[in-house]
């Protein structure tokens, strides 16, 4: 009885053509008559034709790795690292005669952030512009809306008070639509008010003025109205922007003179916790208001102002400082809006120091001070019945 | 092409490579390998993958070639595009569960490959089989039969290589060999049916 194995033997002779004639038709013979043995070289080639066909896969996988390196290597400058690692790995297990390629290894976590670039790069870019895009709206809205808040007024909290008509007229507006309504009669004309309002009084008897500087700032033109609602057209004649100061005369040619000033004008300073009070045109009335002296000098410590304990509002500007004995001692300017009742008023030696260089220098009409206090030794309510004559609105047109 | 390379026409490339052309089947896997590269990586794939998928193809191809059963009822790079798709789709249904539709940028004509895939991949199993049964079968046989079937060495090398007395002692112990191989590779076959 034959092995497999000597089965084999002769089955690959048999294959091979190496057997003699007789031996091959005897074993045909016994091939047709014996369906065991025939099965026996069938699984024999399919083994075989196996083992060959792996054999050349392995080849064929072997040149395909081989191309594919050439041509990789080809491309070598836009060479991915991680690919010359593996086809290194693979030269090497194949033995196929390549250099070994420094490498560089990349670890599983870095290749999969990689893969996830890969695919979401769009993604994450349009991202990001969106997050970019969003963040600099959001900070420039954020500007745009804080200085649209801020008005031009004011900076590092002092606020200037000339009083914005246009605002305040809009605000009574509604109210006074709901009154022409009651009151069938629509008014007569109606008046520009104008866009800004400030307080000015009399400086002499013959027609200048003095108000704040900052109330008439870029003004066109200038209307000088008093408690009985007669206006002047007035002109600027000089302004002190440092002291916040503006000397105005009035051109209207029936303008015959204010009559002698009730007040003096106070050459040195005053003293400290002085009671001193002022007179204004905040709204269409003319307001009193009183207070101390409270410091002699100004904001951020500007020796040129005085600090006033007056709660003053937008209008008041430009309106006198007076003391208990009538002399003039300073004219309102603005407040600080962090500080509790902190009020500046330009000093009134400043303003008499600009009068004297203007007629010095001779320009214009000469300017007759009043000498003598007329309000001294008398109450308040009888001060400002002889003064209200000679404080005025000025409306400033741009 | 350039570099003085010369330029194939289909047919060309089928008769280079039934004559084991190393130079044609090079150029022809050249050729084709941007636009399966560029098919994979655009179906999230990676460089890897795409050259996996490719080489497979190109495998098929190139084993249908040389039996010389193929019949190319259309392009060459038709022919691989089509193979090369179905290799990727099987990939991605292992990988992912994302059985949707990919992004297609050559015409998909029946081109006969899908019929040649189920026997490539026949055939695949049946070579994997034999690999696992070449593992088990341990030393010295594996070294003997992949010496003498893989690797075309006559018996009298490997009997100078494994120190045989003869060459009939080596050609004994190769058919032992053959034997046991037998018995795992049909064993293993039957179990993967």
């Amino acid at each position: 009885m034959k092995t497999e194995a000597d089965y084999y033997a002769l089955f690959e002779a048999y294959r091979a053509g190496g057997l003699a004639d007789a031996d091959r038709t005897t074993l045909e013979h016994r091939l047709a008559a014996d369906p065991a043995l025939a099965q026996r070289l069938q699984e024999f080639e399919e083994l075989t034709g196996t083992l060959t066909a792996y054999g050349r896969r392995q080849a064929l996988r072997q040149r395909l790795a081989a191309i594919h390196a050439d041509m990789v290597a080809e491309q070598a400058p836009r060479l991915d690292l991680a690919k010359v690692a593996e086809q290194d790995e693979r030269g090497e297990q194949f033995a196929s005669g390549q250099a070994p390629r420094p490498m560089l290894r990349i670890s599983r976590t870095e290749q999969k952030l990689r893969a996830f670039w890969q695919g979401h790069r769009a993604t994450m870019m349009v991202a990001a512009a969106v997050a970019v895009l969003a963040v600099f709206t959001t900070l420039l809205g954020l500007e745009m809306y804080r200085t649209s808040q801020q008005s031009t007024s004011s900076r590092n909290g002092y606020t200037m008070l000339r009083r914005e008509v246009e605002r305040i007229k809009r605000d009574q507006r509604s109210m006074n639509r709901a009154i022409t309504q009651i009151d069938a009669a629509a008014p007569a004309e109606r008046l520009n008010p104008g866009k800004f309002s400030g307080t000015g009084f009399a400086l002499t008897a013959d027609g200048y003025l003095v108000t704040s500087y900052h109330v008439i700032q870029g003004a066109d033109s200038l209307l000088i109205e008093n408690r009985a609602r007669q206006r002047f057209r007035a002109e600027p004649v000089f302004t002190d922007v440092a002291h916040d100061l503006a000397i105005l005369q009035i051109t209207d040619k029936d303008f015959t003179g204010f009559g002698r000033l009730p007040y003096a004008f106070k050459r040195g300073q005053s003293e400290l916790g002085e009671k001193v009070y002022t007179l204004g045109y905040p709204r269409e009335d003319l307001v009193f208001n009183d207070g101390s002296l409270s410091a002699r000098s100004g904001f951020e410590g500007d020796t040129g102002f005085y600090q006033v304990s007056i709660p003053v509002n937008p209008g008041n500007s430009g309106g006198p400082l007076l003391d208990d004995r009538g002399n003039l001692i300073g004219v309102v300017s603005g407040r600080q809006m962090d500080v509790q009742s902190a009020a500046f008023a330009t000093k009134s030696s400043y303003l008499m120091r600009l009068v004297d260089s203007l007629s010095a220098a001779g320009a214009g009409k000469p300017y007759n001070l009043p000498r003598y206090n007329q309000l001294g030794g008398t109450t308040r309510p009888q001060q400002i019945r002889k003064l209200q004559d000679y404080v005025f609105v000025v409306k400033v047109y741009e | 092409m350039g570099k003085g390379q010369p330029s194939y026409t289909d047919e060309e490339f089928v008769a280079a490579i039934r004559r084991d052309d190393d130079r044609a089947l090079a150029q022809l896997y050249r050729l084709h390998f941007p636009m399966i590269s560029h098919y994979v990586l655009q179906n999230s794939g990676t460089d890897d993958e795409a050259k996996d998928v490719y080489q497979e193809g190109v495998m098929v191809f190139y084993e249908k070639v040389r039996d010389g059963s193929l019949e190319l009822s259309c392009q060459i790079k038709t022919y691989l595009y089509a193979v090369c798709r179905r290799l990727w789709l099987k990939r991605l249904a292992e990988k992912t569960r994302f059985g949707g539709r990919l992004d297609d940028h050559e015409p998909f004509l029946e081109t006969g490959a899908e019929a040649d895939l189920e026997r490539a991949e026949e055939k695949e199993r049946q070579l994997g089989t034999m690999a696992q049964s070449l593992d088990l079968i341990g030393e010295p046989c594996r070294s003997l039969l992949e010496g003498f079937y893989l690797l075309d060495k006559s018996m009298q090398q490997l009997t100078d290589e494994f120190g045989y007395t003869n060459a009939d002692n080596a050609k004994n112990q190769k058919y032992k060999c053959l034997v046991r191989l037998k018995k795992l590779f049909f064993n293993q076959y039957q179990e993967s049916n």
